[in-house]
Parts: C-alpha cells; structure tokens; sequence
C-alpha cells in the first residue's frame, strides 16, 4: 500500500491525475453488466397496483359465500348436497337416511359483480343472491389491507311457514353480508362477516325478525390445488321458538381444472344463508341426526372468450 | 518498470471511457413474450405484453424482467390457476434473464441471427439456456430481437398432478418479441 502511494506520489500532479482517472475509468468497465441491467429493469416497472389474486379459490368458502366473485363472462354451475341420518331410525336408506341437494348458476356479470340464482330441495327454498366486490387487498402492501365484497340475497321458502294463510311475500327472508377477508400468506386466508338476516315472518311471536349473526372463516393451502377450509357462524340474537347452533364447517377444497370440489363435516342441513346460519337446529357432533356430511362440486364454464385486458 | 505499468494503467483506463461513452442502452416497456402448451387434453397460450427488457449494445449484455402475473389468458380461471397453483406467483413474483449476445457486429447492416447466452430464472431457480434469437435494426434508434426457445417444466420445479398431466405440456414453447428504444434515464 505503502509502496504505491510513493509510486504515485514519484510522478508529477499531472500524472498523479492522470491515474486517478484512469482508476476511475476502471470500475466503468464492470457497469452494463447483466445484472446491473436487471437492477435498472427492477426501476423500471411501472407503479401499477398489483392485487392479491385468489384470496380464497370458490365462491364460497366450504358453506357459506367468501370474498371472491367469478370474473366477467364466466358462468359456475353449482352442485351441492347435504347427506344425514335420522336418529333411531331402523331405516335401509342407501348411504343415508336424508338428503338436502341444491342445484345453482352464478354469473359474473363484471369482474366485480356476481349474480347467483338457485334452488334447493329441503323446504323448498328457492334463493337468489347479488355479491359486488367494494375494495381489493394489495398485494404490494398500499392501500387497504383487506378485500371487502358485499352479499344480498332473496330466498322464498316454498314449503310453509305457518298454518295460518300466508302471503307470498310472507316466505321471504333477506340476508345481506359484509365479507372482510385478507390473505395473510400464500397458505393463509382469513374471513370475518357481519351478518343481517331478515325474516318476513316468524314461526312464533317471541322471535327476532332481525337477526345478527358473524361468521368466522379461513382456509390453509396444502398445496396448489388442495385447501383445508372452517368456518363458523356466531348468531348474536338466536330463535326464542327452539334452540339454534352456531353453523360450523370443517372441509377440504380439492381444485382440478375448472371442476371445484368441496367436501365438509357440517352441522348445517342448509344451503342458504337466512337458513343455515339462524335455523341450524343441530350442534356438531357425530351422532346420527347432528353430524352432516356435504359435498359442493362447481364447474366453471367461461362463457365468452374474450382475452384478459392489461391492467392499465 | 514504473512507465510500463503507467502506460498499462493508460491503456486500460482509454478502454474503460471507451464504454463509459454515451450509454449504448436501449430498452422496451412492451416487449411480448408468449407460451403455448400443447397437451394432449387442451391447448393452453398466454401472452404478457408488459415485458420489460434492456439491451446494451456495447457490451452486447441483455437483461429480460417481467411479471408472472402479466400473462393474459383466454379464460381468467387460467390465470388464477397459472399464478396460484403452478407458478406460486405470490412467492416469486418476477421471471428474469440475463445473458450476452455472441458475435453481435453493430451497427448492424441487415439482419443477423445470434444466439444469446444467458441465465433464466424463473420461481428462483436458475437455469444456462441458450436462445437463438434474430436482431433486425430498424431504423436508427429502434432494434428488435424476435426468437423462441423451450423449456422444460422439470427444470423449475412446476408441479403437475398427475391428474392433470394430459392437460400440461412437459415442455412449454416460449415465443418472444422486443422492440427497443434508446434509454433515457
């Protein structure tokens, strides 16, 4: 070290400059390399919002709906069934005593905006819902930290309600649900849902018309296609005519192609919000009458071919 | 001894203004790459036209930088399912190359075919590729490299279910096209 700087120091200042720029000089020889360009590249990108992609996979969660919709122009037939026992039934059912099946379409009207409409067999409960996605969670970590989609649905329950006459109008019931969820991790997502169930009419006087309930949601990602999902249902204000239970769901999330397959130990016979959430009549156990066993296929048919847009 | 090493120094320093010159830099911001797998069950291409790349025509150094999930697809649930379950674009967000054009004589007279050499990363994994690629110049300020090449989705570690195997290629055909501008920073 030493033994340079007299170097240096033998040669007039002219010179001296000279080296010093010429050392300079030296490290320009390594700018322009690959990776530098890469590192100018990682300025380059644009500040476009990048959001969380697929919070949850389905449209529902294992029972009840999640934050995400169905992008425009993608139609989802919805299969789903509830399978139970009677209890002390001497019965020769196949497989099981009783059966709830709902058969459903869900549209995506814009990449925001669901329509859904369908029917299912126990009690007849024919529903029709409207989901619309109010804000996206961010990805890059601006903007709000949640993905929040607002849930309105109709349903007419066919089957009666009371003995009395009833106008039509008399079997609806409303639900409108405010979902919040966030996707903590690539593995993680978690759902919390303040619920409002309106009922036209009650069974008995003592009941609640209103009803508030929350639900509590999450999924963990085993791997690319399979999920374990849960959610559970709190109801503020219960039914005063018979005792309710918190609807719960313990379920796997098995996704192949465009074929969604969800499979869950339930206490809930229902399909529909207003029902399961406030008329599950059954806590969850295993014995014969409690423990329901569902199953949810969905098969996603993009209706028009029409390229994705670049986010702008 | 002293002059030699003084002169050595000279030397190399005139080569090092010689690339400190202007920046011979050229970039695009809508470079296109797309893929194609063709399987047996279904055919699936997507397109990413927000490709950023830079070229640098003094060192024939190039760099290739773009989003995963900047690929287009003709069904949206394809993408979810690219990002989500294949890709693991939460994790690894970016594709990169990096590589030096072999033998590139500039200015180019006419068009010329060169094979690039470079690294490819994609989910974080690295991989030597060798890329044929045509470089045409076509007016003064604009050059564009047009090219395909392969790869193999072994190499970065995609997994398949073996369900779904009839319906992904185990090599995906990548196609590419990049007009470039000078850069101005």
């Amino acid at each position: 070290m030493i033994k340079n700087r007299n170097l240096i120091n033998h040669y007039p200042y002219k010179m001296r400059m000279l080296l010093f720029v010429c050392i300079i000089g030296l490290g320009n020889i390594t700018s322009g390399t690959a990776q530098e360009l890469l590192n100018v590249l990682d300025q380059e990108y644009p500040d476009t919002p990048q959001y969380e992609l697929a919070t949850f996979k389905g449209s529902r969660i294992s029972i009840g709906h999640s934050v995400e919709n169905r992008r425009k122009g993608v139609l989802d037939i919805v299969h789903m069934q509830r399978y139970w026992n009677i209890p002390n039934a001497t019965t020769q059912n196949f497989i099981a005593d009783k059966l709830n099946a709902r058969v459903a379409l869900e549209y995506g009207i814009t990449d925001r905006l669901t329509f859904g409409a369908g029917g299912s067999t126990l009690d007849g409960i024919f529903d029709s819902f409207l989901k619309y996605q109010l804000v996206r969670q961010r990805r890059d970590h601006k903007g709000f930290p949640l993905s929040i989609t607002l849930f309105q649905n109709g349903s007419y329950k066919s089957k009666r309600i009371t003995k009395g006459t009833e106008d039509w109008s008399d079997r609806l019931a409303f639900t409108t649900q405010l979902l919040m969820a966030r996707k903590f991790s690539p593995n993680l997502s978690l759902q919390i849902a303040p619920t409002l169930i309106h009922r036209n009419t009650q069974l008995l006087e003592q009941d609640p018309q209103t009803q508030f309930a929350i639900g509590f949601g999450g999924r963990y990602k085993l791997d690319g296609h399979v999920a374990i999902v849960s959610e559970y249902y709190y109801v503020a204000n219960p039914l005063e005519s018979r005792t309710t239970y918190g609807a719960f769901a313990l379920g796997v999330n098995w996704e192949v192609k465009n074929l969604l397959l969800q499979f869950q130990l339930t206490n809930a016979r229902n399909m529909v919000e207003d029902a399961f959430i406030t008329q599950t009549i059954n806590n969850f156990n295993f014995e014969d009458g409690n423990f329901v066993f569902g199953a949810n296929a969905t098969v996603s048919i993009q209706l028009f071919n029409k390229k994705q847009k670049d986010t702008k | 001894m002293n002059k030699i090493l003084v002169f050595l120094l000279l030397f190399l320093g005139l080569c090092s203004f010689e690339a400190a010159e202007p920046p011979e830099q050229y970039i695009t911001r809508q470079g296109q790459i797309s893929f194609f797998s063709y399987a047996s069950a279904e055919n699936i291409d997507a397109q990413n036209n927000q490709v950023l790349s830079i070229l640098d025509v003094s060192t024939n150094q190039i760099a290739v930088s773009m989003l995963m999930n900047g690929f287009r697809f003709k069904k949206s649930l394809m993408h979810m399912h690219f990002n989500e379950s294949y890709m693991e674009s939460d994790l690894y967000p970016k594709a990169t190359f990096e590589g030096r054009i072999s033998d590139l004589d500039i200015p180019l007279a006419s068009e010329q075919t060169r094979l690039i050499k470079g690294v490819l990363t994609i989910r974080d994994i690295k991989k030597e590729v060798d890329i044929k690629t045509v470089i045409t110049h076509v007016d003064t300020d604009t050059y564009v490299l047009e090219g395909n090449f392969e790869v193999s989705i072994k190499d970065f570690d995609i997994k398949v279910p073996p369900v779904l195997e009839p319906n992904i290629a185990k090599t995906i055909a990548i196609k590419f096209r990049f007009e470039y501008q000078p850069y101005e920073k």
